[in-house]
């Protein structure tokens, strides 16, 4: 079903910025990966070059014996539509119900003729309203996804990264602008994807403690480059000042910047 | 002037009835082939669809080339070539339209949010697909008010297409003032507001059906 995925010294440069400076990543079939930094650390360029929204400079990415870097026309149409992406703004089309919104996922299977009438048939949207019931959205299939909340706008996306049949899971900062019950569900249905269905999951996280809460493995970018690789248990705090340089900051508290519900109820007070 | 003139036969009354049905059939049509003309036209104008340069600016400067001849200079030319009547108004309207309607849908499309496009193509979208599903519901509502708005204008300036000879009441219109018939003047500019008031209000209605409604998969 899945495969691993490999990264190979892979470098993207916009002008003199080197946003990824060769990051080599290998990573195995169904694990759920964090990868954590500042902004700007290229985070989301990562994510961005494996599922080739954007090229690389350099270095090569592969997916099982796929090439992922070498596809072209239809076969890289698959391969976005098999590493499913969900993004921080949600990306819905806010004046499109949700039902269509998840049924744009099977997009990639369609000709001409039927995308542009936006006919789809009925194993599709049933398909569709499985996936949107998973994420207990199915009551509101027939609304307008601009009136939803942001959380429920998020489960939308997840569903339709479900119909796409996804072999790979790639979030960029899902909850970054979501509420610590929404985060909390957002969350949730990745780690069900990754372990219900056994899917390797790639997630962008500002929140260190919802990336130790969830994650197999968390990866650190600074400046383009990954610090650390390792488990939650080996990101000491110490590692922690290292990735974000919190030069200024005499102590660097998790709680502050934590949308968790569960942990840091009463965080401590910022020191003056 | 006053009062205006209440026509007494239906024979002198079918005469207003068909100049105004013939300005209503003008404007409609004008609008509609000039829209039809406009709307692949403005992909080609629009920065984020067209991306070479050198085409897009062509294209523009286009629109603006055929938005320098005001409709009634238009109305004029073509009443030379195909005489009078309302084909040269049709026509008129249509090509003035082309240059209107061209740069405003390309400034809508221009204005859409590049983010929902970006979820298509995550998702392995082809180009045609994410403008269909991304762009399309974005500026179809933008689309339908102008050219209702346009229609409306339309019939209000195919009023003084009939003055110079391209059909419409505007040439009933025209020959009842220099005939010194003011009352029946004022009964034919009674009517044409009474059109424009009507066309406002069905074009508020079909608005908010077409707009109020969202676009759903069959």
């Amino acid at each position: 079903m899945t495969a691993a995925l490999i990264l190979n010294a892979v470098s993207r440069h916009f002008g003199n910025t080197k946003a990824v400076d060769s990051v080599s990543l290998s990573i195995q079939p169904g694990q759920f990966v964090g990868v954590i930094g500042r902004s700007g650390a290229g985070k989301s360029t990562m994510l961005r070059l494996i599922n080739r929204l954007i090229d690389p400079t350099a270095g090569s990415i592969s997916f099982g014996a796929t090439d992922i870097t070498a596809l072209k026309g239809k076969a890289l149409r698959d391969w976005r539509r098999d590493c499913a992406m969900i993004f921080q703004q949600f990306n819905l089309v806010d004046r499109l119900d949700v039902l269509t919104n998840v049924l744009i996922g099977r997009l990639a299977e369609h000709g001409f003729a039927s995308s542009m009438a936006m006919r789809f048939s009925d194993a599709e949207r049933t398909m569709a309203i499985q996936a949107l019931d998973r994420l207990d959205m199915a009551p509101k299939a027939l609304q307008r996804a601009g009136t939803l909340s942001g959380g429920q706008q998020q489960r939308v996306a997840i569903a339709r990264a479900l119909v796409q049949k996804l072999r790979i899971m790639l979030a960029d900062e899902p909850i970054a602008s979501l509420d610590p019950g929404n985060a909390t569900r957002v969350m949730e249905a990745l780690r069900s994807i990754n372990s219900e269905d056994g899917l390797t999951v790639l997630v962008n996280l500002h929140t260190l403690d919802t990336a130790r809460a969830y994650c197999d493995r968390i990866v650190a970018m600074r400046f383009g480059r990954v610090m650390f690789d390792g488990t939650a248990a080996q990101l000491t705090d110490d590692v922690v000042r290292d990735i974000y340089g919190s030069d200024g900051l005499a102590e660097f508290n998790e709680a502050v910047t934590s949308t968790s519900i569960k942990a840091g109820a009463h965080p401590a007070p910022i020191p003056a | 002037m006053l009062p205006p003139d209440i026509w007494q036969s239906w024979a002198e009354f079918s005469e207003i009835a068909k100049g105004l049905g013939e300005t209503l059939s003008m404007a409609f049509l004008g609008t509609l082939l000039g829209a039809a003309i406009a709307l692949p036209l403005s992909f080609l104008g629009a920065r984020n669809i067209n991306r070479l340069n050198i085409l897009r600016l062509g294209v523009r400067r286009g629109y603006d080339f055929i938005r320098a001849f005001e409709t009634l200079i238009l109305a004029l030319i073509f009443i030379r070539a195909f005489g009078l009547g309302p084909l040269p108004g049709i026509l008129a309207i249509a090509v003035s339209e082309i240059g209107t309607f061209a740069k405003l849908f390309s400034e809508a499309i221009e204005n859409t949010s590049e983010k929902p496009i970006e979820g298509f193509r995550a998702s392995g979208g082809s180009r045609l697909q994410q403008i269909r599903f991304g762009l399309l519901p974005q500026v179809n509502p933008v689309i339908l008010s102008v050219l209702l708005y346009n229609f409306e204008s339309n019939v209000r300036s195919g009023t003084i297409l009939g003055i110079v000879g391209a059909g419409g009441i505007g040439f009933l219109l025209s020959d009842r003032i220099s005939a010194y018939k003011w009352d029946e003047a004022w009964s034919i500019i009674f009517l044409i507001i009474i059109m424009v008031y009507v066309i406002d209000y069905l074009s508020g209605i079909l608005r908010k059906r077409i707009i109020g409604t969202w676009e759903a998969a069959k």
